[in-house]
């Protein structure tokens, strides 16, 4: 059966008070390469049928891949016996009705007509450039369709159809190691040469590195490691895990919680970012501001705690950050001396209450002193507590697409907080 | 079944030098309990192939779900069209895979009681109890029940006449209580990590006591001292958080594939490289790894791995020096070693099996020691249980580990309980620090299911285990 066709068929069958039916379709050809030479190489299709019900307030799933009539009758079967036999919820809350969406673009022709013979290509580039130097590359070229359907027994009926391109190349020689990737829904926005340059201009800025002692010290965040660094923050940032005093955003709603040069938001406006036109089972999105230059102004809330609390409920689809368009050169002149890096690794939360995490740099780690580069330096072990870090913004730069629904600029921070370092 | 045939034959037709198909059905079901609130109760099956074509030294892979013998003949052709491209980029004549002979065998994972002939009703009768007893605790503000069980159905034939049928099952259950307190949160879990059992583990394990322990003693947390500036002190480490510090500082090091440099551009890349096999001091002498995929009870455990290559037992570290991989048939020939140790597996069917770690534990200390003479031997340290923040850089050497639960040692006892502490160390530093092993009595197994690794990225899952062992002069201290 098609996708209408099972919908129809739940329709008809399902015997449930309340049931919501989500379907995806994914379309994937993956070539991953190491070493300079391809190791992996994947192609196929999927499909995922999900179907939640209730009879009263107790709930049951059933997810199958399988779209024969007797498959979608078992998976009938599977989720109201479980709701039969559950216990009843005390959250429960019934699917969502019918609504308007917001128009968006989450499809790339060029994404879809991509060959395979044409990503062989680009990692052959790939590997060719990185022969020249000579240096090991390693990376994955990869792309992706997805449909998604998300239907309710209340009314709400929703698609999506997006694509995914991604390119990721790792160039290594001796000591020297660093990593460019580009990751979008678009590949006509995707220049290998302008990738390239940027991964020899990081490759070879990187030779012979110092011994650099961890100390408390301004950095440069690139993009990928401004990505890492926010994303696992927001991964604290629930409004219910707030109100129950888990978490550092406790009674900190409408304060200057964050630095007043940090803001964080969610934004259907911004065309090259992946934006789902809805969330939660059938919640339209919309225009969400997290933080507004420092104010805590939202945290993401699930439809239960939204009634609960009579807020309403929002969800993190995508994350922009602006940022003042400052260039590293005008950083690096404003801190002095710091440190540049490129990105993060292996990022943990240390505790949750304070909001402290850990982590690594990776892809190479440049100090600079008088406003100028001097050497490439070891990779180095932090531990930072990132609300607190953001009220150390000193400047930022221009917001880069650093995978598919994350925009962010590179930041300059004061006085971050290195605990170790490691032997390369 | 037919199916096997069909895309063994189509790819041979097409002049692969080596194919197999792996039919794969995969059964689980996971209940999501926060407080008495079922946020989550899912039974999700998936059922599909991966046909694995290897052609002029490189591999091609496609997978479907649609079974008909069209569709399965056109997914081994395009295996086979997707080997063709990789084969223009290789180096030099390619790769090589060790040499395997053909098996037929059946394996299943020993169950008493089946842990999807258990009712809903009954797991969540069970979960609600263990909820309950939590949250009856003044100061416990959370209860967390997660519950996975799960079963997967391998069929698996080769163009070397291999044809196995193998089953494997895990339960897990993972109960957390978090205590609000004067401004702080701390949380207690439960979480051996799940195992190759049935539904009689559960029974065994009385998780309502285990629900009182946990919400005690996250309350005792969340109203201990910090341990202040760090310095260089002794720790004594229980088995289940040694488990993870085993994954992240030896495990990861030792898979061949890593060592290679395949996996440079996302989970990393290994110090522990082939001119140190067989000289380098990986740990103190009183130190045994054990990669071992015929464990009773372990993730990993199984007749076969997704090469058709058999179960299998070897030292990767004996008596404080590195001694071997775990490998798979690509990788093993890469720095020339005759056979693989069996350790290529894939977490669903649309997913290419890669290098995992084994099943892999710390040997136990030959002399009787208890843990208690354990800690009346220190006179001054910090004993954790349990597994906390986790960090470690992608070669492998650097590393952050906190816990789950702490005490302070003064003078052979446990004399405060602690909260936030964290160790910082690296490799070879750590393990050759190690100087106290407890004997066979206190050896226990943790598993992990979680594992991530690979591009697009697949969750592994192996056993580790270990009796308590103690550690000299390691940087320990508390978070900020």
């Amino acid at each position: 059966m098609n996708a209408q066709q099972i919908l129809e068929y739940i329709k008809q069958h399902c015997t449930a008070d309340d049931w919501t039916i989500t379907i995806n379709e994914k379309d994937s050809h993956e070539t991953r390469f190491a070493q300079n030479s391809i190791t992996q190489h994947i192609a196929g299709s999927n499909i995922e049928v999900a179907l939640q019900v209730s009879f009263g307030d107790k709930t049951g799933v059933g997810n199958i891949n399988q779209t024969d009539a007797e498959s979608i009758k078992n998976l009938i079967e599977t989720a109201e016996t479980m709701a039969k036999l559950n216990q009843p919820d005390p959250e429960f809350m019934p699917s969502c009705p019918a609504a308007d969406l917001p128009q968006v673009l989450n499809r790339s022709e060029a994404t879809l007509q991509l060959a395979p013979q044409e990503m062989v290509e680009l990692v052959r580039q790939s590997i060719a450039n990185g022969e020249k130097h000579p240096a090991q590359v390693s990376g994955m070229t990869e792309k992706h369709r997805y449909y998604s359907i998300l239907c309710t027994s209340n009314g709400f009926y929703g698609e999506c159809e997006s694509t995914e391109f991604g390119h990721s190349m790792t160039m290594k020689k001796d000591a020297v190691e660093t990593k460019v990737a580009y990751s979008g829904k678009d590949y006509a926005r995707f220049d290998l040469n302008q990738w390239l340059d940027q991964l020899n201009s990081q490759f070879n800025s990187l030779s012979a590195p110092h011994v650099f002692e961890p100390e408390r010290i301004a950095v440069i965040l690139r993009p990928a490691a401004v990505q890492e660094f926010i994303g696992y923050m927001g991964w604290m940032m629930s409004r219910r895990y707030a109100d129950e005093g888990i978490t550092p955003y406790t009674d900190k709603l409408g304060t200057d919680f964050f630095g007043s040069n940090f803001s964080m938001v969610s934004t259907l406006k911004d065309d090259e970012l992946y934006a789902s036109p809805y969330f939660h089972g059938g919640i339209p999105s919309v225009e969400f501001d997290w933080v507004k230059r420092g104010s805590l102004f939202t945290l993401p809330t699930d439809r239960f705690w939204a009634k609960k609390t009579g807020s309403s409920p929002s969800t993190s689809y995508n994350l922009f950050i602006p940022g003042d368009g400052v260039s590293e050169e005008e950083m690096m002149k404003k801190a002095g001396r710091g440190i540049i890096i490129n990105n993060f690794w292996y990022i943990r939360t240390v505790d949750m209450k304070s909001g402290e995490f850990t982590g690594m740099t990776r892809d190479g780690v440049l100090y600079f002193e008088d406003g100028i580069i001097r050497h490439a330096i070891n990779n180095l072990r932090w531990n930072e507590i990132p609300h607190e870090a953001t009220r150390r913004i000193l400047a930022s730069g221009v917001p880069i697409l650093t995978s598919p629904d994350t925009k962010v600029p590179a930041m300059l921070i004061a006085d971050f907080n290195f605990v170790d370092k490691t032997d390369f | 079944m037919k199916y096997l045939d069909i895309a063994i034959e189509t790819a041979l037709a097409q002049g692969a030098g080596y194919a197999d198909i792996r039919i794969q059905r995969d059964t689980s079901q996971v209940i999501y309990l926060l407080n008495r609130s079922i946020k989550y109760a899912v039974n999700d099956v998936e059922h599909g192939y991966g046909i694995r074509v290897f052609k002029g030294g490189a591999w091609g892979f496609a997978h479907c779900n649609r079974f008909d013998d069209r569709t399965v003949a056109d997914t081994a052709r395009r295996a086979c069209e997707i080997a063709a491209l990789s084969a223009k980029v290789k180096k030099g004549a390619g790769l090589t895979l060790a040499p395997e002979r053909s098996y037929i065998a059946t394996y299943k994972t020993p169950v008493a009681i089946d842990p999807f002939d258990i009712s809903m009703r009954e797991k969540v009768d069970l979960m609600l109890e263990v909820n309950r007893t939590m949250l009856n605790y003044d100061g416990i503000r959370q209860a967390v029940f997660y519950l996975i069980i799960h079963k997967c159905e391998k069929l698996f034939a080769s163009t070397l006449g291999t044809r196995l049928d193998l089953t494997t099952q895990l339960v897990d259950p993972m109960i957390t209580a978090t205590a609000v307190w004067e401004g702080d949160s701390q949380s207690r879990t439960f979480d051996e990590g799940g195992r190759a059992t049935g539904w009689e583990w559960i029974q065994a394990l009385d998780l309502t006591d285990k629900a009182k322990q946990i919400a005690e003693e996250a309350l005792i947390k969340v109203k201990a001292d910090t341990l202040g500036e760090e310095q260089r002190r002794t720790l004594i480490l229980d088995p289940n958080h040694l488990g993870l510090t085993m994954h992240e500082s030896v495990g990861h090091p030792t898979e061949l594939d890593r060592v290679l440099g395949w996996e440079a551009d996302f989970a990393g890349i290994s110090f522990a490289t082939p001119e140190k096999l067989g000289n380098y001091q990986y740990g103190s002498p009183i130190v045994n790894f054990m990669g071992d995929n015929t464990l009773a009870e372990g993730l990993a455990t199984n007749a076969f791995d997704d090469d058709g290559v058999p179960a299998q037992k070897w030292f990767i570290i004996k008596d404080g020096i590195l001694k071997e991989y775990g490998s798979t048939r690509d990788t093993a020939p890469q720095i020339g070693l005759a056979h693989s140790r069996g350790c290529n597996r894939a977490t669903s069917y649309y997913n290419m099996p890669i290098n995992r770690i084994p099943n892999l534990y710390l040997q136990p200390g030959k002399e009787p020691l208890t843990p208690a003479e354990m800690i009346a031997a220190t006179d001054d340290g910090v004993y954790i249980q349990g597994r906390g923040s986790f960090s470690i850089d992608q070669h492998r050497i650097n590393f952050q580990f906190g816990g789950d639960f702490f005490w302070e040692i003064k003078d052979g006892k446990l004399v405060r309980p602690l909260k936030k502490v964290l160790y910082k160390s690296c490799n070879p530093e750590f393990w050759n620090a190690c100087d106290a092993i407890c004997d066979e009595r206190f050896f226990r197994p943790f598993g992990v299911i979680n594992c991530g690794k690979g591009q697009p990225g697949q969750t592994g899952r192996m056993t580790h285990g270990a009796a308590p062992a103690r550690f000299r002069n390691i940087r320990v201290g508390g978070s900020q």
